[in-house]
């Protein structure tokens, strides 16, 4: 299947390569369908680009590559509403917010983006009293 | 939007199993215990905002500014 994405052009894409939101992501809750791709020429970044709206995509990144320690504690809520049934199912990723100063590059580590691999069902979640940062500088 | 007054030690319920209790009563803050089921996510509405704002800076792409990143 084909999409035209605002900032990557066309896009080629299957349907078992979905990822659906059914709460959206905060802010954005009316857009449930995305699809994530390589950014081969700028590892370790991938684009979440909303099938639903050309112009709605983020850059973001596993976490892990820049901060090894992050850990989170997913809630018994997450893990039913993402049918989880192991930890190898799980892929968290976390969205960029771009600057041309490279030291204001920042990630959400707060509001983590988690995908059950297995069935592709996404849910945005949000640590509170977290040690973590809504703009926590990437480097 | 439902207004309702309260005095300290008073609660009140939302639904079935949500109950919501002045516990503290200052100037300027109430402290505000809540009691509901362990799926019931309960935030400070500002860091749902905080989180809002920040996908939506976040969907302000400019790939120029990524190829100066490297890996830690």
């Amino acid at each position: 299947m084909k999409f035209l994405s605002k900032v990557h052009g066309e896009i080629q894409y299957e349907e078992k390569n979905i990822i659906t939101f059914n709460k959206g992501l905060l802010g954005l809750n009316e857009f449930k369908k995305y699809i994530l791709l390589d950014l081969q020429e700028y590892e370790p970044f991938q684009l979440l680009q909303s099938l639903e709206n050309e112009e709605l995509a983020m850059i973001v990144t596993s976490p892990y590559e820049f901060f090894k320690d992050y850990e989170i504690k997913l809630s018994d809520e997450t893990i039913k509403n993402l049918k989880i049934d192991s930890p190898e199912q799980v892929n968290v990723i976390t969205t960029v917010t771009l600057n041309s100063d490279v030291k204001k590059i920042t990630t959400n580590l707060q509001g983590p983006i988690v995908i059950n691999t297995s069935n592709n069902i996404g849910e945005q979640i949000i640590l509170d009293n977290s040690k973590y940062k809504v703009k926590n500088p990437l480097i | 939007m439902l207004i309702i007054t309260r005095k300290k030690g008073e609660s009140l319920m939302i639904g079935d199993d949500i109950e919501i209790v002045i516990s503290k009563i200052d100037d300027a803050s109430v402290k505000i215990g809540i009691k509901a089921p362990k799926d019931v996510q309960i935030l400070r509405k500002e860091l749902y905002e905080e989180i809002q704002q920040e996908n939506i800076e976040a969907t302000k792409i400019e790939l120029s500014a990524l190829s100066s990143i490297k890996k830690r």
